[in-house]
């Protein structure tokens, strides 16, 4: 697969390493540097990045006339400011010409990583699903005027619908300008219609179309449509953004610049699409980023010593603050096993492995043991009613927990402490593994059952 | 007689999993259960004779060993030879694959594991 191109705009050096290595780990990235804004549109010309990480405060050509350039030139590349200007007008500014997202110094690390996976992800989805380049003919009745590709899902079960419903909302949350006002109605229509498509056994399609300003999404079925019911309710909220013609039933979403109020997305949700999504998901499904997390494979192996030896003083002296922390890992978990409340619960977790996490994200290399004990937190919280009114979940979710707590404990102590791992990377991918043994185990889901996790013979 | 089930995982979570997952097996007197954190140590006992088993599961990524290491010191004694061992692990390339069926393992499962395919997976190997 084509690697994602990142260029790296900023005139201080120590930024621009402190970037790099946040990408160091992105396996299927190629990052080039630029120091100021006109090596940025020189390196724009010939190399054509996917992203561009631009600095605004440069010598020479700043990053705001640099990006302007950018964009005039090459509207598909994908700008993301990081910069220690707080200044409303020169967000707007920089929204104005269509960045991808603002976001402010010191570096977030992973916010910075979160952003790239997102767009590379809409990038990868694009690359892997669009029809020719060259095909511009519009299947929406809204508009002949579209970019010359399209994103098209084949859905014919919930795992196809999640992948639709996870699509638009990337979109919505990357775009902040999009009008989200109809992305609602637009959502639930669209799953009610899914819903019955594959309760009656036909592989629809939903194909999108993009032009500057606007998403077209068409869903294709086999015979013409007729709306009843809250289908149709729906469909009159969304006025004029929505047509259907014969076959076909399509729906326009805005990227306008001026927005009222944007709603938080997860929020405004209708709860029985929530509700349905979380039934759906009974099994335990991996997506494709937690897969690549567990998955990952260190082709070369960096000992205890060379990690310590190349991170330093500062991290080290976190890592081992954490020491204070496994007396209340176990006291706190101990009070909540007498009291089973949602309150202890959310104190362990908020207390305990909050911290844990906070800490962990501090080292570069350890991204999928930091996700994987917050992914058990909100597993926590989201499970808290059925676990604390069963006795016996209580009790194994706490037996597994403290083991999870000496397997950090120990996991420290080779790494930071005897510094005698040969593999820094040794519990990773198992404590994340542990982690949703865990949720199968008291969430009852089970570990998705598929030709993956087979025993294979020899 | 209860076939005696051995697990070397580094981590005591995935021995507390395990063990749950094998619940029924230990319960109901088809397996004895033991497990080990430490592959030396494990390696120490089987050499000396103070450890045998019937099924060996062992995870690959260990900070001591690495578990195909294990294995073959293990398959290298006449002893154990002909000894059923499980890699349980988080680990799929083709090629750690390869290297274990070379050691002579029986079978290879990825983490995180589906309990009945394990339960399976262990009942057919022990032929119980």
């Amino acid at each position: 697969m084509e690697k994602i191109r990142l260029l790296i705009v900023d005139d201080v050096e120590d930024n621009r390493l402190v970037l790099h290595a946040i990408c160091r780990r992105m396996d299927d990235f190629e990052v080039r540097e630029a120091s100021d804004g006109l090596e940025a549109v020189a390196a724009c010309e010939s190399w054509r990045p996917h992203i561009v990480l631009m600095d605004i405060m440069m010598p020479n050509l700043d990053g705001f006339e640099a990006s302007k350039i950018i964009k005039a030139r090459f509207p598909e590349i994908n700008i993301l400011v990081v910069t220690a200007v707080i200044d409303p007008q020169m967000e707007r500014n920089m929204a104005s010409i269509g960045v991808v997202a603002y976001l402010h110094k010191p570096i977030d690390k992973e916010l910075v990583r979160f952003k790239l996976q997102s767009i590379a992800n809409v990038l990868r989805t694009k690359v892997g699903k669009h029809i020719k380049p060259t095909s511009k003919n519009a299947l929406n009745p809204f508009s002949n005027d579209i970019r010359n590709f399209k994103t098209i899902f084949d859905v014919e079960d919930a795992e196809g619908m999640m992948d639709f419903g996870v699509w638009i909302l990337m979109r919505c949350e990357e775009q902040k300008n999009l009008v989200c006002s109809k992305v609602d109605p637009m959502i639930e229509l669209f799953y009610l219609l899914m819903r019955q498509s594959v309760r009656d056994g036909e592989i629809l399609s939903v194909i999108i179309e993009e032009s500057f300003e606007e998403i077209f999404a068409t869903m294709q079925f086999s015979k013409s449509v007729e709306l009843k019911g809250k289908a149709l309710e729906l469909a009159e909220e969304m006025q004029d953004d929505l047509i259907i013609h014969a076959n076909i039933v399509c729906a326009r979403l805005n990227m306008g610049i001026e927005i009222q109020e944007k709603v938080p997305l997860k929020k405004s949700l209708p709860t029985p699409i929530v509700e349905e999504i979380k039934a759906n998901k009974s099994i335990r499904i991996m997506d494709t980023e937690e897969k690549e997390l567990l998955r990952q494979s260190f082709v070369q192996k960096t000992t205890a010593i060379e990690y310590i030896e190349e991170i330093g003083g500062d991290v080290l002296e976190e890592i081992r603050d954490l020491e204070s922390l496994d007396s209340e890992w176990s006291d706190i978990l101990s009070k909540f096993e007498e009291e089973p409340s949602i309150e202890n619960m959310h104190y362990f977790v908020d207390r305990v492995l909050g911290v844990y996490v906070r800490a962990i994200n501090n080292l570069f290399e350890f991204t999928a043991l930091a996700y994987a004990i917050s992914s058990l937190g909100s597993f926590m919280k989201e499970h808290a009613d059925e676990i604390i009114s069963d006795s016996i979940k209580v009790k194994t979710l706490v037996m597994l927990i403290e083991h999870l707590g000496s397997d950090l404990v120990s996991w420290r102590e080779h790494i930071f402490g005897l510094q005698d791992a040969g593999d820094i990377h040794y519990l990773d991918s198992s404590f994340f593994s542990s982690c949703m043994q865990i949720e199968q185990i008291i969430g009852n889901k089970n570990i998705e059952n598929d030709d993956d996790n087979d025993m294979e013979f020899f | 007689m209860a076939k005696r089930v051995i697990i070397v995982d580094d981590s005591r979570a995935v021995v507390a999993t395990a063990e749950l997952a094998l619940d029924g097996l230990i319960g109901s007197g088809v397996i004895e259960f033991k497990a080990y954190l430490n592959p030396e140590e494990l390696l120490g006992l089987l050499r000396n004779g103070s450890e045998n088993f019937d099924l060996l599961i062992s995870d690959v990524n260990m900070p001591e060993m690495n578990g195909l290491e294990l294995a073959r010191a293990i398959k290298s004694d006449d002893r154990y030879k002909t000894k059923p061992i499980i890699i349980l692990t988080t680990e799929s390339s083709e090629q750690l694959k390869m290297t274990g069926k070379e050691i002579g393992v029986t079978g290879w499962m990825v983490k995180p594991f589906n309990d009945e395919k394990l339960v399976k997976s262990i009942k057919m190997v022990l032929g119980v």
